[in-house]
C-alpha cells in the first residue's frame, strides 16, 4: 500500500476546494432564501383569519383535560360557526400550561396555525441570563413548554425554541430561565442561534428598516411568538413586536426609529400566533429586571394571530393605551393588525386550578 | 546473542511507543480540558489541573504571595515523579514538549551543530531570576513558564484563529444552497459543544502567537531548543533530577563508541568525550538512545543517586546574575510611570484589585479562557511591562457578565478570588462615567437609552431624566437623559460595551478613585 503523503493530501484538498469554489461561483447569490415563506411586506390580513376550512377544529378537545369554567361556544360548536372565532383570547388562571391549552382551544386549536409536517420555531423572550423566571425578565418556562407540546401534537415536524440574549451567553440564559428544561421535557429542541444563519434580507414595503440581518430559519419556518409583557424605558413596554428584535443580528439600528422599524421587521417575519405571557409582568426596571418588587403576578395569557391586537391588549394590563406605544400605533397604521380593542372579538376564559 | 538483542529492541520500541502514547494522551487531555472549560462544561478547579501540576508556577506563587494554597499540593506529584525518574515530565507529559517533538523541524535543521553547552545555563538563570523576583513579590517573569506560555497562546490565539478558520469554511459552504442542511447540522454539532458560538478577539493575539511560533522555530537550531536552553521549568526539574533514582547508564564493556546514541538524543546530552554518559538534569527519559544502541550498551535503571555537577549548572555566578537581573528589572518596573499614576482603565476582574493581583497572578490565561464575553484581555501596556499579560477588563470588547463568576473559579492561584455569584454581583470593579459631549441623548438631543436598558442591576445604576429641549426650528421635544448613580454602579461595563456611539463609547468605566472606593 502506498503511503498517503502530505503532497497527496494537499493535492486532494486543492481539488476539493477548487470544485467547491467553482460551484459556489456558479450559484446565484444566496442571500434571498430559495423558498420564500410568505408574500413579503404586505397584506396584513393574509394570516390574520384562517381562511382554510377548519376541518380539524372538533378534534381539538381531545388535547385538553378541560378545566375551563366558561366554555366558549366556538370550541364545541360545529365547524360551520368556526368563522366567528374570537380575534383574541384572554385566559386567566393559576396554571400557566393550562392557560396555554385552554386559550388555544378557545381560539380554534393549534391546528389552525401549525400544519402537519411544519417546521416550527417558538420565539420566547430570553433576553438575559441573569435571573430565574420569577423575576419576569424571561418568558414563563411552562408557557413555552406547553406551546411546544401543542405544536408537536398538531403534527409539527420539529419544534425549535431560540432567542439571542444580549446579557450572558445563550447556553446560560436557556438554562437559568428554566425554558430549556421545559422545552426538552415537551419534546422540543433549544437552538443556539448560529452566526452563519443571519442573512442580509430585504424587507419589501418597509419605510425605515429596508434591510436587516434576519435569522434565516425564522424566515422559513412557522413562527410562534411568545413574549413576556415587560417594562422598557424607550419603547414603554416590550411585547410581541418588540420581541421580534431577537431575530436579527444588528439590533442597535432598531432604536433610532423604534416604532416604524419594529413594524417593518414584523411585516417580514409574520408570526402565525402571538402568545403574550402575562403570568408575571415586569412593571419597572425592564427589560432586565431583578427586583421582585417590580413584578406583578397577573396569571394571564393573551393569544391572538393578530400581533398588534395582542400587544394592544397586553398594554392595557399596564394601564396604557395602544397609541401610547409607538410600535403598536405604527403597526396598526401599516395594517399589520388592529389596535382598537373595541372592534375586536375578545373571548375571556377563566381557567380553574 | 543476536536473538536476545532482537527481543530487547522489540521491547525498547514498545517502550518508545508507550512514551509517544502517553505524550499524545497528555496533550489531548490538555486540549480537552481547555475546550471543556472554555465552554463552561467543567468547573475551573478541574480545568486548571495542568497549571497546578506545574511546580514552578506553584512555587513562584508561594514565594511571591506567601500564601499556601491547598490546590498547589498537586505540584508535589510532579516533584515526586522527578525525584524518581528525572525529567520524565519533559519527555513524557509536558504538552509544550510534545508539540516541540511534533514540530521538530528536523529537515530544516539538517546537520547543524547545536549551540555550545554553556547555553544550557540560560534556563537556570531564568529559573533563578523568576524565583528571585518572586522574593520581591514580582511574578512578571512567569510569562516564561512553559505551561502558562502554552495555555495563554491557546486561549488567545490558537483557539480564536481555529474558530475563525472553521467559520470561514462553513460560510463558504453555507453559500451553496445544496449544502446548507449539512453545514447547518455540522454547525449545531460543533457549536456550542466544541467551538464557541460567538468569535473571540484578543488584542495581543498576534504577539502571543509570534512568541509561540518563535519558541517552535528555535527547533531549527537544535531539537528541543526550548527545553535544552531556555525552559525555566525544565531548569527546576533538572536541578531536582540531580537527585533522581532512575537514570541512564552506559555499560563500558558493551559500548563500541559508535556514537549513534549521541546522535539520537533530542536534548543532545550524551557526551562522546565522557564515555557517552549523560546529564540526568538534561535527560528527558525519552529512551531514544536505547533504540539507537545496537549492542544493548545503554540501560535505564534505579540506584541511589550520585550528584554530579556540570560546568553549565548554576553556580554562585549564575545566582548573582539572576539576582542582579531581578533587582534591576523590578527597580525599572517601579520607575515606570504607571507606578506613579495608575492607568484608570486598568479594570481588574472582580475582587482581584483588592486581592493584590500582580503578586499572585502567574499569567497563565485561565481567566481569559473562562470569560464568556471575551472582555478579559491580556494587559499589554495598562499595567506597565511589569503587568504584561495579566488580566484586564476591556469593556469595549466584552463586559463582565452579571450571571458569571467563572474567572475566580478558573484562577489556579486565587489571584482572582473565587467569589460566589451573589458576592461577585456586589463587587465594584469600576464606575461608569457618561461623556456628555458624545452621548446621543446629551449631545445630539435624540433618545437612545441603551445604557439604561442594558444595566443589569435590579434597580438600574443608570437613571433617565426626562428633559425638554428646544430644537433649532423652535419646537420643544422631550428626551431621556441618562445619569449614572455612583453608589449603585459596579462597573461591569455592559453599558460601555453596548453604547452605540462609534469608536470610543460615550459611557466608559474607570477604576474608582481609591480614597472613595467601595
Amino acid at each position: 500500500m502506498k503511503d498517503f503523503t502530505r503532497r497527496d493530501f494537499l493535492r486532494l484538498a486543492a481539488v476539493g476546494l477548487g470544485t467547491a469554489a467553482l460551484s459556489a461561483c456558479g450559484q446565484p447569490t444566496a442571500s434571498t432564501p430559495s423558498a420564500a415563506p410568505s408574500p413579503t411586506g404586505l397584506p396584513a390580513t393574509a394570516t390574520q383569519l384562517p381562511t382554510t376550512a377548519p376541518t380539524l377544529a372538533s378534534t381539538v378537545a381531545s388535547a385538553a383535560s378541560a378545566t375551563a369554567t366558561t366554555v366558549p361556544a366556538a370550541t364545541s360548536a360545529p365547524t360551520a360557526t368556526a368563522m366567528v372565532r374570537p380575534d383574541l383570547v384572554v385566559a386567566r388562571g393559576p396554571d400557566p400550561a393550562e392557560l396555554v391549552r385552554q386559550a388555544l382551544k378557545a381560539i380554534g386549536g393549534m391546528e389552525q396555525f401549525v400544519k402537519s409536517g411544519d417546521d416550527v420555531i417558538v420565539k420566547p423572550n430570553i433576553c438575559v441570563a441573569y435571573h430565574t423566571y420569577e423575576y419576569a425578565a424571561t418568558t414563563n418556562p411552562w408557557v413555552v413548554g406547553a406551546v411546544v407540546k401543542l405544536a408537536l401534537e398538531a403534527g409539527a415536524r420539529r419544534v425549535r425554541v431560540m432567542d439571542f440574549p444580549f446579557g450572558g451567553t445563550p447556553q446560560e440564559a436557556y438554562a437559568i430561565s428554566g425554558i430549556e428544561e421545559q422545552v426538552k421535557a415537551a419534546g422540543g429542541e433549544m437552538e443556539v442561534m448560529s452566526r452563519l444563519k443571519f442573512v442580509d434580507t430585504e424587507i419589501a414595503g418597509a419605510t425605515s428598516l429596508k434591510r436587516a440581518n434576519i435569522y434565516e430559519d425564522i424566515l422559513n419556518a412557522v413562527v410562534i411568538n411568545v413574549p413576556i409583557a415587560k417594562h422598557h424605558s424607550l419603547a414603554g413596554l416590550t411585547l410581541g413586536m418588540k420581541n421580534l428584535m431577537g431575530t436579527i443580528r444588528d439590533r442597535e439600528v432598531i432604536h433610532a426609529n423604534i416604532g416604524q422599524r419594529l413594524t417593518d421587521l414584523t411585516s417580514r417575519i409574520r408570526p402565525v400566533l402571538t402568545i403574550v405571557d402575562a403570568v408575571r409582568i415586569l412593571t419597572n426596571n425592564g427589560p432586565t429586571g431583578g427586583d421582585l418588587n417590580d413584578v406583578k403576578k397577573l396569571d394571564t395569557l393573551i393569544v391572538s394571530s393578530d400581533i398588534v391586537a395582542a400587544d394592544s391588549y397586553a398594554a392595557s394590563l399596564f394601564g396604557l393605551k395602544p397609541e401610547e406605544i409607538s410600535y403598536i400605533s405604527a403597526g396598526a397604521k401599516a395594517g399589520l393588525g388592529r389596535s382598537d380593542l373595541k372592534s375586536l372579538k375578545i373571548e375571556e376564559v377563566a381557567v380553574g386550578g | 546473542m543476536a536473538k536476545a538483542l532482537r527481543a530487547r529492541r522489540r521491547q525498547v520500541s514498545g517502550w518508545i511507543t508507550l512514551r509517544r502514547g502517553v505524550q499524545y494522551a497528555a496533550l489531548l487531555i490538555f486540549i480537552v480540558l481547555f475546550v471543556e472549560a472554555r465552554n463552561g462544561g467543567w468547573p475551573g478547579e478541574t480545568a486548571n489541573v495542568f497549571m497546578r501540576l506545574d511546580p514552578l508556577a506553584m512555587l513562584g506563587q508561594l514565594i511571591s504571595s506567601r500564601i499556601v494554597l491547598a490546590g498547589s499540593a498537586l505540584a508535589l506529584l510532579t516533584i515526586a515523579l522527578t525525584i524518581a525518574f528525572g525529567r520524565a515530565w519533559c519527555g513524557w507529559l509536558c504538552p509544550l514538549g510534545t508539540l516541540l517533538d511534533l514540530f521538530s523541524l528536523r529537515r530544516w535543521r539538517g546537520n547543524r551543530a547545536a549551540p555550545r553547552d554553556s547555553w544550557r545555563a540560560v534556563k537556570y538563570v531564568l529559573l533563578l531570576t523568576i524565583l528571585a523576583a518572586a522574593l520581591f513579590g514580582n511574578l512578571t517573569f512567569m510569562i516564561f513558564d512553559p505551561i502558562t506560555l502554552l495555555y495563554r497562546t491557546v486561549s488567545t490565539s490558537v483557539w480564536p484563529a481555529l474558530d475563525q478558520a472553521v467559520t470561514a469554511i462553513e460560510s463558504a459552504l453555507y453559500s451553496l444552497p445544496a449544502l446548507r442542511p449539512m453545514v447547518s447540522s455540522f454547525e449545531s454539532l460543533i457549536r456550542p459543544s466544541v467551538l464557541p458560538t460567538a468569535p473571540a478577539y484578543y488584542r495581543d493575539a498576534l504577539l502571543l502567537a509570534a512568541v509561540f511560533i518563535g519558541v517552535v522555530a528555535l527547533n531549527v537550531l537544535a531539537s528541543r531548543f526550548w527545553c535544552r536552553y531556555l525552559c525555566p521549568l525544565g531548569g527546576l526539574l533538572g536541578l531536582l533530577s540531580k537527585f533522581s533514582f532512575v537514570r541512564r547508564r552506559v555499560s563500558v564493556e558493551r559500548c563500541n563508541e559508535c556514537g549513534l546514541c549521541a546522535q539520537s538524543c533530542p536534548t543532545g546530552t550524551i557526551d562522546p568525550d565522557k564515555g557517552y554518559a549523560s546529564d540526568p538534569g538534561e535527560c528527558t527519559l525519552c529512551l531514544e538512545c536505547l533504540d539507537s544502541c545496537h549492542r544493548a550498551g545503554t540501560k535505564f535503571s534505579a540506584a541511589a543517586p550520585r550528584v554530579e555537577w556540570q560546568p553549565y549548572d548554576p553556580g554562585r555566578r549564575h545566582l548573582l546574575v539572576a539576582f542582579g537581573t531581578a533587582i534591576t528589572a523590578i527597580s525599572l518596573f517601579r520607575s515606570d510611570a504607571v507606578s506613579r499614576r495608575e492607568n484608570p482603565r486598568l479594570i481588574r476582574p472582580p475582587g482581584a484589585r483588592e486581592n493584590d493581583l500582580p503578586t499572585k497572578c502567574i499569567r497563565c490565561g485561565e481567566c481569559l479562557r473562562a470569560c464568556p464575553t471575551n472582555g478579559l484581555q491580556p494587559a499589554l501596556v495598562e499595567a506597565g511591562l511589569a503587568g504584561l499579560w495579566t488580566p484586564v477588563l476591556v469593556p469595549r470588547l466584552g463586559y463582565c457578565d452579571y450571571s458569571c463568576s467563572a474567572c475566580g473559579q478558573a484562577c489556579p492561584v486565587q489571584a482572582i478570588p473565587p467569589l460566589a455569584l451573589d458576592e461577585k454581583r456586589q463587587q465594584v470593579i469600576g464606575w461608569s462615567y457618561i461623556d456628555q459631549n458624545r452621548c446621543i441623548a446629551w449631545a445630539d438631543g435624540r433618545d437612545c437609552i441603551v445604557c439604561e436598558e442594558m444595566c443589569p442591576l435590579p434597580d438600574k445604576a443608570i437613571k433617565l431624566e426626562e428633559a425638554s429641549i428646544t430644537r433649532e426650528d423652535g419646537s420643544v421635544a422631550k428626551i431621556k437623559l441618562p445619569h449614572v448613580l455612583r453608589e449603585r454602579c459596579i462597573g461591569c461595563g455592559i453599558c460601555e460595551y453596548k453604547c452605540p456611539v462609534n469608536g470610543e463609547a460615550a459611557i466608559r468605566v474607570y477604576v474608582p478613585a481609591s480614597d472613595t472606593g467601595a
